[in-house]
């Protein structure tokens, strides 16, 4: 007897090897297109927004490429939309491209496999345990200089030197390393508030995880939490984007710098300021009932109403003003009329400040945000040694310094156009992503292609003494992890089959600190070189890519629901 | 150089042939190619436009509008360019705007120029990335060689300053009142230079007020503050106040008005008598308290919600005798109070005389067929500047304003960066053969890049010969020359069609315009250099 309908209109069904080939080919695709964009020598996409304006954004960011494309590919969006990538970028900052690129070899290695008609839950098998091999491979190789301090800072400069290098601020990118390592050295003393955080949600994601992918999760949050400890509080960086000048000229500054203007007739420079940062409408208070008016019959009527209004509004500030501050912060738009009761009081006060300003500027200065001003004894205000105006470029900004959060800093980046700055921040926030991991987990590797060979030779040790069909798999694994360096080389113009070659040879031998040499076109030395990238980025490409790779090779059917319910979770 | 380049290439490359790590880039090529030819394209628009004899564009906008300029950033800024690689060249051109306020054509047919080198460079093998690491290097020389070359200034030698701006303005239409303008924009930046802060100007502070008619000769620069709006009066009103003491107010001279929506109910026709009385009494009361103070002249700022005056309110304030000039924006009361040196009022209460500003003459000029309000002889006044431009139409007077602008960014630039260099292409020439030299000294493909980065600058000295009718060749090959023999300031003398040397032809420019041009042409060129795809996003 058979079934006529299953679906509704419009829905559709691939099955089996077709099924798989899709999400083979689709995630493949994805991988291709990010590829030339990995290592120092990598190249940059234009991105056009098809929206109004067609904006133009340039990059060399694998996360910000991945995120804004249109995919049709269910398979495809695994890798880029739901997690993979995203997760990288967000948990760890750097190694999004490697992710996807390392995932999409593993397909491509596992598509030839099926060809030979081995099963997907062998080759998975196969996998995780080539995974595991890799990662030990990679524990055994770290390097820890936590003890010490000054190698520590000069793995830190290492590590964010590498991250920058492959983006647009590679030509200063000691410039920038320094400055990078400066502010997140100022954030390692941070209280250690926000780990319970992270925990916390990652717990609600692991949740929203239905069927063998929530054990997934938890398979890597094994590896990913008990490390993470320390404080990954990015938000005390502040950073400030200025067109004008060359990025040579982007500095770090110790303190917060607010994009607003003072007041007329208002002090221009406070010391030992005492900041309230407020969000309240400094209009008269409104009945907010719809309608509602006021009747009156004469004329000298209204002027009272008015005056009682205009006595409201000064009334507000008098209780502003009680506070004993001399700067005051509002969220909202200050009038002309309480302007000029603050100017007569001799108080800074800005207007309309946007929320994340509102918001840092509370946090770094360790004041509250006010909206009733009724008991001053229990509003917390916020402290800085000096306010004042500094000219960046055209503009005229507020200089906070000497804030009470000591690690609180601001880097202002200065660039020639608006998608050097994008890209720019876009790179820094990389860096800063990596070296705050770092300052964590102190495990640091090798780069360039190194810990990708160091693994390759252990998985093929791993692949000999397995049994079995595993083993093809497994050596499938250690391909696919050659892949990158061959990438790199091949993003470079060498001649990548010659370079990975004399790698792997180099590798045979104990203690080799060999990788492939962008810069000279040749296999070098890395440790010389100072190429160093964390652990913690190499070990999460490997667990996510491994992951993205198993998921999308458990595939043999595809449903496409109809428009309506669009919400498949493959 | 083949000699030098050979040790250069380590032993794995030697045995590198195409065939073994064949990767199909035909596509990556193409967009490169198509990236670089959109950009030239650009470049080659505005390369007319260079130079004293540079020609003008007539620009249609969608509107209707039409402009004539020879801004570059304003013909990029208008031209709507739609391929991303070109819309990099158009926001260059913005960038140089901001940094340096002139040298926007310039820094787009430096980019054009490398471009088409690059492009050269690019069909013989060599790597992008390579090309763009060697462009940073030697523009980060070339940068170099130019402070080496410049001549330091002191902002107490007006003449230099002058001079300066006056080759800014030489290449505009109004370049024949460049006499007048140049020592106008030099005092005008002087006269805002706060002697706390002297390496900062903040040209917000100084005004500029267009005013149709006249010509451009009558452009003048006043020391006080100009409205381009007439005293608001009802007959009899004052347009004329000596000894003004002036208020700015930011509440209104009209019947009271509620921010809870009010009504006034009335019941009987004495009742309405009253209420307009009682509106008469509201509005004399507080002029009377204006009066009080001794204010002769309001300046009232703009309410969107109720009228800032009334006839009624003009009515009463005319018999006070005091002027009123009303809809100030709120933006420009900063500038105002700091002009003024006063405060602003925002309530009838607070009416105090010491928040006033006080001037010597507070009138109304008729000007073409309109009128401005002056105020002039400001007690204290602050470090502010106002100039009034005129021109016979309106396309005139917006290209004056332009130029003018860019003069004043120039001697902002000198203000900053105390150093002035030659014009007329001697730099550029100078730089070329210093980098030709250097590149000789480098090894491998950084020498040929160099190279070819020298020999783009050179057109800038081409273009130059060019858009005055001389024989390009020629010129720049005899400009070669000269540096050669060690006249590192010789240069194109346009007027004259002759190479002569251009700092005693008083022809010279801030040395932040050259620099920054050279800077961000390269940032510029290595972004393109470095995309190989254009992906579609939403």
């Amino acid at each position: 007897m058979a079934v006529d309908r299953i679906f509704k209109d419009e829905a559709s069904e691939e099955k089996g090897d077709r099924a798989r080939m899709a999400s083979f080919i689709g995630a493949m695709a994805i991988a291709d297109l990010v590829k030339t964009t990995l290592g120092p020598k990598g190249m940059d996409k234009i991105l056009q927004s098809t929206g109004r304006g067609r904006a133009v954004m340039v990059t060399n960011d694998g996360a910000t490429i991945l995120k804004s494309l249109h995919i049709d590919n269910p398979a495809a969006k695994v890798l880029v939309a739901s997690d993979i990538s995203k997760v990288q970028d967000d948990e760890v900052g750097d190694g999004t491209t490697s992710v996807v690129v390392l995932a999409g070899e593993l397909l491509r290695e596992a598509e030839k496999l099926v060809a030979a008609k081995i099963h997907p839950m062998t080759i998975i098998s196969g996998y995780r345990m080539a995974a595991e091999c890799a990662r030990k491979a990679l524990l055994q190789k770290v390097v820890d200089n936590k003890e010490d301090d000054d190698k520590f800072k000069s793995d830190l400069m290492k590590i964010a030197m590498t991250t920058l290098s492959s983006k647009i601020l590679s030509q200063d990118k000691e410039h920038f390393a320094k400055l990078a390592v400066d502010a997140v050295l100022r954030l390692k003393f941070l209280v250690n508030g926000t780990a319970s955080g992270w925990a916390q949600r990652f717990l609600v994601e692991e949740v929203s995880y239905p069927g063998p992918d929530a054990l997934s999760c938890c398979f890597t949050s094994a590896f990913f939490f008990p490390i993470d400890q320390g404080s990954t509080n990015l938000e005390s960086i502040q950073i400030i984007k200025k067109p004008g000048g060359s990025l040579k000229d982007s500095f770090l500054d110790e303190g917060f710098i607010l994009d607003k203007k003072i007041g007329i007739g208002q002090p221009k420079r406070i010391e030992n300021a005492k900041i309230l940062v407020a969000n309240t409408a400094m209009d008269t208070d409104k009945v907010k009932i719809y309608g509602a008016r006021v009747r009156v019959d004469s004329m000298s009527r209204v002027a009272e109403i008015e005056g009682a209004e205009k006595e409201k509004m000064r009334e507000k500030v008098q209780k502003i003003i009680a506070h004993g501050i001399n700067c005051f912060v509002n969220r909202q738009l200050i009038y002309n009329f309480p302007e000029e009761l603050f100017a007569d009081a001799g108080i800074l006060a800005i207007e309309h400040a946007d929320f994340d300003g509102i918001e840092r500027l509370a946090l770094v200065t360790g004041g509250e945000i006010a909206s009733t001003f009724d008991n001053p004894e229990s509003v917390k205000l916020g402290h800085c040694k000096l306010i004042e105006e500094i000219m960046i470029g055209e503009d005229k900004l507020i200089h906070f310094s000497g804030v009470e959060l000591g690690q609180a800093c601001t880097i202002v980046l200065r660039g020639a156009s608006h998608h050097v700055l994008d890209e720019a921040e876009r790179s820094l926030h990389d860096a800063l992503c990596v070296l705050s991991q770092t300052v964590n987990d102190s495990r640091v590797l090798l780069g360039g292609g190194w810990p990708e060979m160091v693994m390759a030779k252990e998985v093929d040790e791993l692949a000999r003494k397995t049994p079995g069909k595993k083993s093809h798999a497994i050596e499938a694994f250690s391909r696919a992890l050659v892949a990158i360096p061959t990438i790199i080389a091949d993003n470079a113009g060498l001649d990548s089959a010659e370079l990975v070659a004399q790698l792997r040879a180099e590798h045979q031998k104990e203690g080799c600190t060999a990788g492939i040499d962008v810069i000279s076109g040749s296999v070098g030395d890395m440790a010389q070189r100072g190429i160093s990238e964390a652990f913690k980025v190499k070990q999460a490409v490997l667990l996510s890519a491994t992951e993205a790779a198993e998921m999308i090779l458990r595939v043999d059917e595809i449903i496409t629901c109809a428009p309506r319910q669009r919400e498949n979770r493959m | 150089m083949v000699v030098t380049m050979a040790p250069a290439v380590s032993l794995p490359r030697a045995s590198s042939s195409k065939t073994e790590s064949y990767v199909d880039n035909k596509r990556k090529e193409d967009i490169r190619m198509a990236n670089i030819v959109a950009a030239r394209a650009v470049a080659d628009a505005v390369r007319t436009s260079l130079g004293p004899r540079g020609m003008d564009k007539m620009i249609s906008a969608a509107s209707g509008e039409v402009i004539i300029t020879n801004d570059g950033a304003t013909i990029l800024n208008k031209m709507e360019v739609l391929q991303p690689a070109a819309k990099m060249l158009v926001e260059l051109s913005k960038s140089q705007d901001a940094t340096a306020g002139d040298g926007t054509t310039t820094v787009v047919v430096i980019a054009g120029a490398l471009l088409k080198h690059c492009l050269t460079l690019l069909s013989n093998g060599i790597h992008p990335t390579v090309i763009s690491d060697s462009l940073h290097k030697a523009a980060t020389k070339a940068v170099e060689v130019l402070t080496a070359m410049a001549v330091p200034v002191e902002l107490s030698d007006r003449e230099s300053l002058v001079k300066s701006a006056s080759t800014s303005l030489n290449s505009k239409v109004v370049s024949q009142y460049s006499t007048l303008l140049a020592p106008l924009a030099v005092d005008a930046v002087l006269s805002v230079v706060d002697p706390a802060k002297p390496d900062q100007v903040d040209l917000r502070d100084i005004k500029i007020v267009k005013k149709l008619g006249g010509t451009v000769d009558d452009t003048e620069l006043v020391k006080g503050l100009v409205f381009d709006k007439k005293v608001s009066h009802a007959a009899g009103g004052l347009t004329r106040m000596e000894n003004a003491k002036i208020a700015v107010i930011q509440f209104q001279i009209s019947p009271p008005k509620t921010d809870i929506e009010q009504s006034i109910i009335v019941s009987d026709y004495a009742q309405m008598d009253r209420i307009l009385k009682e509106e008469r009494q509201y509005i004399l009361g507080m002029i009377k308290k204006i009066k009080a103070t001794g204010c002769n002249v309001l300046l009232i700022q703009k309410s969107i919600l109720r009228d800032a005056v009334t006839d009624l309110s003009l009515h009463y304030l005319a018999k006070a005798k005091i002027l009123v000039v009303k809809d100030v924006e709120r933006d420009e009361i900063e500038f105002i109070t700091k002009t003024l040196n006063c405060l602003p009022i925002a309530n009838i209460e607070h009416f105090r005389a010491e928040k006033m500003g006080y001037a010597d003459l507070v009138e109304e000029v008729p000007v073409g067929d309109g009128k401005l309000v002056k105020i002039t002889g400001i007690k204290d006044m602050g470090r502010t500047a106002t100039v009034v431009v005129r021109g016979s139409n309106q396309l005139v007077l917006d290209e004056a304003e332009r130029s003018l602008h860019d003069a004043l960014c120039v001697v902002r630039c000198l203000v900053n960066k105390r150093f002035l260099i030659a014009g007329g292409g001697a730099p550029e020439i100078e730089l070329s053969r210093q980098l030709g030299a250097w590149a000789k000294v480098l090894h491998g493909m950084e020498g040929y890049c160099v190279r070819s980065f020298a020999e783009a600058l050179e057109v800038i000295p081409y273009t130059l010969a060019e858009n005055a009718g001389l024989n390009p060749i020629a010129i720049v090959t005899e400009l070669r020359n000269r540096h050669a023999q060690g006249e590192i300031n010789a240069g194109i003398n346009v007027r004259k069609g002759q190479i002569t040397n251009i700092l005693e032809e008083n022809v010279v420019q801030p040395l932040l315009v050259s620099t920054s041009a050279i800077s961000l042409a390269t940032e510029c060129v290595r972004m393109i250099l470095k995309i190989d795809d254009i992906v579609t996003v939403r």
